[in-house]
This record gives structure tokens, sequence and C-alpha cells, in this order.
């Protein structure tokens, strides 16, 4: 009787150990960049086959569409950057050292949202987005996560 | 956040093991002592009396403009020029043998081609381009500067510009002011300080010949929306630039445009986010369903179900799908390059080389699905894996290297070599694709194998592979246009085994003069050379080789190989299933010097990459009829651009 009950509770502890571990990486998906519009920051807004059966394609071009966007407005070629690069010019590029350029500044807000898209929706269906920054703004990788789902529990 | 100011390599990552060589720090110093020499020399010396005699002004603005130069010097030589870090290993799954060199893509209307870099294993993106100088790729990538010893790319291309102008500015201010001074003291000529100012009268005036040179240069490059490299490579010397936006906002672009981030160096957060199952699942479309229930024990994703459905319908039967070459046991991912490619807009440029299309978007969608189903075949295919290992991949060709992998880098040779071999015969409507592919690969695999393998199967080897007159040729073309270098001619048959080839020729084809195409790949450059003066004649016509017309025979680069590449052009005696004659013509047209180009990690530009673009010049403008709406225009000595209308 108590081997069974220690059989029990040992089954179930390394059952809830299971689940407190980070799931295995299955494969990597790459959206690459759309160059149609000339070498601005944009990516393809096709979906992959790969998430068909894993998220709404709605849902992915959005988060790109909005990503593309963003990278639209630290690029703009506008009053903002103008004012930037003549005050630079004027402290002798000294300005840099305190201050925290345009694009910058939209990389962090990309950052963040790219964290909130993940932790809302991403993660819940298996997948990652990794910021494009990292790998140079050259592709935005997502990695698929193994879906234990099927037979556990 | 500071400015992303890194000495070339100071960062580490990049090119960490680059040997220390002062001689590259010579022309850097020297700039610097004379623009800080020469300048203190004439504010010692010449200013005081200018402050007196005319304005004490004078040595201010000649500080400022000095203050001015120096700053934009020491961004343009300290300032990161937009190097791209290392691609991961996990971006690049493929296997090299396979992989195109090339990938096209369109940027406004004009086909752009991506190289792939060997060493920071990517495709490099438009405007891209690798400096062997600072072994890294270097977005919009302009030169590498010796004068301040960095290169320059997007995100320092500005300083460097506006160093140019405020140089040429200031040497014209301290050469017109010391001129001034000699002026007033020609009978002081012995004077300390008029020695001084003569001297820097003397550098300043040596100096602005070649410095105004250069930023005339400069100012006309940034009105036409150029690169130095583009200038320089002649890459839009014929044709239209897809870059530019016009002489305005291109100077706005340059001089107005937000400071690029720095892609180095960068922090890499953790994910904060644990992604743990159980996960969330989309509910399944009624297609998705059906297509499940299609599933032959082989993944096919729901577009390619309906591709398979119009292709049945199609007049054309669709070329096998290639093999994708895949270790068994990795999930079917789409890499990197494999998504760039399965893109929609189909590039009309890439099909006007396969007669039996007459449409780039079934093409598209052909080779898309063809990929597709590859991609699914890999898992049952896998015995034919390691027959195909040694050969290199069919996609060599630049234009259609990136049609052919439309999703798929790795489509090996068996699958192209069966495309090749039975792809007239294909029958593809209808059928279940799994099982006929498979067969078709397999056999195709071991045609190939056995025609690489053993001479005296050349001659069952020959049948197909004449008849179709893809595949030995493609192994070629495969060999020097893939990104492993390696393949260029140790994956090829040993010379001994070329004669036996070429007589299997002559057997297999009687009365049809020797196809020397055939033993091409078979043979190394010597022998290669041996056997076009010992077999002249003309290489028969084959169907695949439809349209490969080449007005012009290939430059001078490779004299011997011209009369194949004119016989090649011989036009066709029916319909093909036209198979990457693009493909063969470069492997001639430069089969030689295309051996060598993979090998290089990629430095900047360099001849045997205007050889391959001349051939593709070659047989772009001879191509160019079929297909409608392309615009075929091509630089003199650099790319083509095939511009969709």
């Amino acid at each position: 009787m108590e081997d069974v009950l220690f059989n029990l509770w040992f089954s179930r502890q390394t059952h809830s150990l299971q689940d407190l571990r980070q799931a295995a990486v299955t494969s990597k998906v790459f959206v690459q960049r759309d160059y149609t519009s000339g070498t601005i920051c944009k990516f393809q807004t096709k979906f992959p086959a790969e998430l068909e059966s894993r998220m709404d394609k709605q849902q992915f071009e959005e988060t790109i569409q909005t990503l593309n966007n963003l990278y639209a407005e630290a690029e703009k070629l506008g009053g903002r950057s103008y004012l930037e690069g003549c005050l630079a010019c004027l402290t002798a590029y000294t300005i840099f050292l305190c201050m925290e350029t345009h694009y910058e500044k939209v990389l962090k807000k990309i950052a963040k949202y790219i964290q909130e898209q993940n932790e809302k929706i991403y993660a819940p269906l298996g997948l990652l987005l990794t910021d494009p920054i990292e790998r140079g703004l050259r592709v935005v990788e997502i990695t698929i996560f193994e879906d234990r789902s099927i037979g556990s529990r | 956040m500071p400015v992303g100011l890194s000495v070339d390599g100071a960062l580490g990552y990049p090119s960490p093991s680059r040997p220390f060589r002062p001689s590259r720090y010579v022309p850097v110093s020297a700039a610097t002592t004379l623009l800080v020499g020469t300048t203190t020399l004439f504010l010692c010396f010449t200013c005081p009396w200018l402050s007196e005699r005319f304005s004490s002004s004078i040595p201010l603005y000649n500080v400022v403009i000095f203050l001015f130069t120096l700053a934009n010097f020491c961004m343009a030589t300290f300032m990161d020029p937009g190097i791209f870090p290392r691609a991961e290993e996990d971006e690049d799954k493929e296997d090299d043998f396979r992989a195109p060199l090339y990938k096209t893509v369109e940027v406004r209307g004009i086909q752009v081609r991506m190289k792939w870099c060997s060493t920071c294993r990517f495709y490099r993106p438009p405007r891209c381009s690798h400096c062997s100088v600072c072994d890294n790729c270097v977005e919009e990538f302009d030169h590498h500067c010796p004068w301040v010893n960095n290169c320059i790319g997007r995100r320092n291309y500005r300083y460097f510009f506006l160093f140019l102008l405020s140089l040429t500015t200031h040497i014209m201010d301290v050469f017109g002011f010391s001129l001034l001074y000699i002026l007033h003291h020609t009978k002081q000529l012995d004077q300390v300080d008029s020695v001084v100012t003569m001297a820097v009268m003397c550098v300043s005036g040596l100096f602005f010949v070649p410095v105004v040179g250069l930023t005339g240069f400069h100012i006309f490059l940034v009105a036409r929306g150029r690169t130095t490299n583009e200038q320089v490579t002649g890459k839009f010397r014929g044709g239209v630039n897809p870059f530019t936006h016009g002489c305005l906002k291109n100077i706005a672009y340059v001089l107005c445009g937000s400071q690029a981030p720095r892609y180095l160096g960068r922090l890499r957060k953790p994910h904060s986010v644990q992604v743990q199952p159980p996960f969330l699942r989309p509910p399944l479309s009624e297609a998705q369903l059906e297509a499940k229930v299609l599933d032959n024990g082989i993944q096919q994703s729901k577009s390619s179900l309906e591709i398979m459905e119009s292709q049945s319908t199609d007049a054309d039967p669709p070329p096998p799908p290639k093999p994708e070459h895949r270790y068994p046991g990795l999930p079917h991912t789409q890499n990197e390059e494999c998504s760039l490619l399965t893109e929609a807009p189909a590039t009309p440029s890439l099909y006007k080389y396969r007669p039996a299309y007459s449409s780039p978007g079934k093409n598209h969608t052909a080779s898309t699905h063809s990929s597709k189903m590859s991609r699914g075949n890999s898992m049952t295919e896998s015995p034919s894996v390691p027959v195909t290992t040694g050969q290199p991949s069919y996609r060599s060709d630049p234009s259609l290297s990136s049609r052919g992998g439309a999703g798929c880098r790795g489509g090996g040779e068996g699958g192209r070599a069966g495309s090749g071999g039975l792809g007239g015969a294909s029958a593809f409507g209808g059928r279940s694709y799994p099982s006929f592919t498979d067969t078709l690969l397999q056999s195709a695999a071991a045609s190939c194998s056995s025609s690489l393998r053993s001479a005296h199967t050349a001659h069952n080897a020959l049948g197909p592979l004449i008849s179709e007159g893809t595949t030995s040729t493609s192994y070629k073309s495969l060999a020097n246009q893939t990104r492993n270098g390696s393949l260029s001619y140790e994956s090829l048959l040993t010379p001994s085994e070329s004669p036996e080839f070429e007589s299997a020729a002559h057997d297999t084809a009687p009365g049809a003069p020797p196809i020397l195409g055939y033993t091409s790949p078979f043979l190394s450059a010597q022998q290669r050379e041996g056997s076009l003066q010992a077999c002249p004649a003309p290489l028969r016509p084959s169907p695949n080789r439809a349209f490969l017309r080449p007005t012009s025979s290939p430059p001078s680069r490779a004299p011997p190989l011209s009369p194949r590449a004119r016989s090649l052009g011989s036009p066709p005696p029916g319909p093909a299933p036209g198979h990457t004659p693009l493909g063969k013509s470069l492997s001639y047209g430069g089969g030689v010097e295309l051996q060598h180009r993979p090998s290089r990690s990629g430095g900047g530009t360099s001849m045997p990459n205007s050889t391959i673009k001349q051939n593709v010049a070659n047989h772009n403008t001879h191509s160019h009829k079929p297909a409608g709406g392309v615009k075929k225009v091509t630089g003199v000595g650099g790319t083509t651009y095939g511009i969709s209308v």
C-alpha cells in the first residue's frame, strides 16, 4: 500500500516537474525581408507554411504589418530626423553621447511590442518571436516549440 | 545611448582573429598627422597675423571648420559602418552542396541578385557587400577607405561625405589664407612664419586636387543614389537603379536620414516569456481537414493541395518536384532561404528559360508545389539521399536557381535529373504525387549515380540523359554555382573515365555529333580543354537548350569554351521540358572561373564575378523573348537587371 502511494506521489512530482520545464524547440521559421519597395526595413507578410497548423493567419499578418509600420516610422525622413542631424552637427556629434537617436527609441518600442505579442499571443500557441535586430534586421525568427499536448496527461 | 563607436573588430564578434597588420594603419596615421599637423601650423604661424591684419573671426572660422572636419573624420573612422553579425547556425540548416549561390529578389520592379556569403552565412541583402579587408558584410557597402581605415557603409556614409565636403572647404580656406599671407609678405619670405606658411600652402595645394576630385565624385554618387561599389562595378551603367528616389530625395536621405542602428554589440535580452505546453491550436478549416485525409502519411500543406489541383488542369506537365535534401530526422521547416522564395510575386525573368510554361505564375506555383512536394517526399526518399550526396545541386544558375528553389534551397540533383530526364514524360495530372515522384527520384538518382560511377553503365545513363539533355551538364553547372566551392571538381568524375564517357555518347547517339556538353561535368578543366580541341563538332541541339542563343560569344575570359557555348545556343528541334539551359551555358561560358568563385569567401567584387555576370548577360539578352513583360537591362561589365513591365 505504501509502495503504491509512494509511486503515485513520485509520478505526480515528475509530472509537475515536466510542466515546469520549458518546452523543447521543434524548429525555427524565418520570415524574410521584403525588398519590393527598396532597402527600407520591411518584412514579408506571407504566412509561412509551417505555422499553418499552429496559428491564425490574420494574427500573424497583423503582427508583421505592425512591425513594418514601426520600422517605417523609425526610418521616416521627416523633420525629426533632420533636426536630430542638425543638432548632431552643431555639437560635433557629442550629442550622441547623451541622447538616444530616434531609431533607437523606435527599436525600444519594437522590442516592447514583440515582448507583448509573445506574452499574449505567441507563447500560448507554442511559438516565440525573436526581435529581428538580433539578426541584423534580416529575418524575423519564429521558434516553434514541441507540442506535447497530444498524448500528454 | 551612445552611437555605435567601435573600432572594427573591437567588439570582437565579426572578426575576432584578424592578424594585426600595422601597414593598415599607415594611411590613416598619415592622414591624421597631415590634417592635424598642417592645421596646427597654420593656426600658430599664419593666423596671428591674419587676426591682427583683418579680423579675429578668421582664425575662429578656421577653427570651427577644422573641428567639424575632425569630428566627421573621427565618426567616419570609428563608427560601425553597418556590419551584419554572422548568421547563426540554425538559420542555415541546408547542406552547402545544394544551396544556390544566388537568389533573385525583385526591388521596385527590377531583379536584383543576392549572393550567398560563405563567411557570414546568409544571402547578402541588396546593396550589401563583403569587405575583404574587414572580413565583414556591410550594409549598403560603399567602399573600404584606407584613409580612415574603415568601411564606409550605411551608418557612416553621411559622416564620410561631410568629411569630404568639410575637408575640401578647409583645404581651400587654409590655402587661400596662406596665399594671402604670402602675398603680403613677399619681402619677408625668409622669416620662419613665411617658410612655415609656404610649406602649409604646398601641402594643402598638393592634397587639394585629389580631395576635390573625390568630393566631386561622391557628390555625383549621392545625387544618383549609387554607392561607390555600384559605380565602379558598373551595375547600373546600362540600366535603371532601383535604389534611387530622385536627386533631391537621395541627398535628403544621405544628409537628413535617421541614424541607422548598429547590429553588433547589442545586448541580447533573454526571453522572459516561458513557453510551456499545453498550447492552443487554431481550429482546422474544412480544407485543412481534407488535406489531412488525403495525406498519404506525407505532410502536405493546404496550399500545396490547391496547387496540385490547379496543376492537374494545366496543359503542360509541371516538372517533377526536386527532392529536398534534408536529413530524414529533421522536420520540414522553412528555413531562411526557403521562405524568401515562396513569396507569391513571380519574377518573370526567371521563367524565360522554360518554354513549356506559358505564364510565370504557373511556373512559380509549379516550382513551389514541387518544392513543397519534395519537402514532403524527403522522408520517403531518404534512401536516395546518400546516393545524391556527392553530387552538386542542380540549381546553379542565379535566376533559375531561385525559381527552382522556390521554397527549397536544397533540391538534390536527383530530382533535377529526374525532371530533366523524365520531365517530358511526366504526367502529373491527377496522379498521386508522392509515389510518382518517389520512383522518379529514385530512378533518376540511380541513373545519375550510375553514370557518375562507372563508364560501362554510361550507356544506360546516357540514354535518358541525352534525350533530355540536362543532367550531366547540370552537374557541371551545379558544381560551379553552388555555395560550396569545394564541389567544383572534386565531386566530378576523374579524367580517366571521361574518354569512355565520350565514346558512350557517340555510341548512344549514332550519327549525331558528340555531345560535348555531356562530357563536361566529368572532365577536369584540362580534359575539357583537350576534348574541345579534339572534338570541335558542334553540339547536337538538345531540347533543353532551347533558349540559349547567345548573340555574342562569351567574353575572352574563356576562349576555348566559346564554341561550345555558341553551339549550345542552337535552336531546339522541338518543345522541351525546358530546364536550366542558363545553368548549362553558365557552366560553359565561365566554367573555369566559376569554380573558383565559390571558394573565395567573398571579398568585394572581383573579376570572376563579372564572368558570371557577363554570361548571365549573354543569355539574358537573348532569352528575353518568351516571357512577356520583362525588359532586360544589362550593365556593360556588370549584372543584368530584368525589369518586369
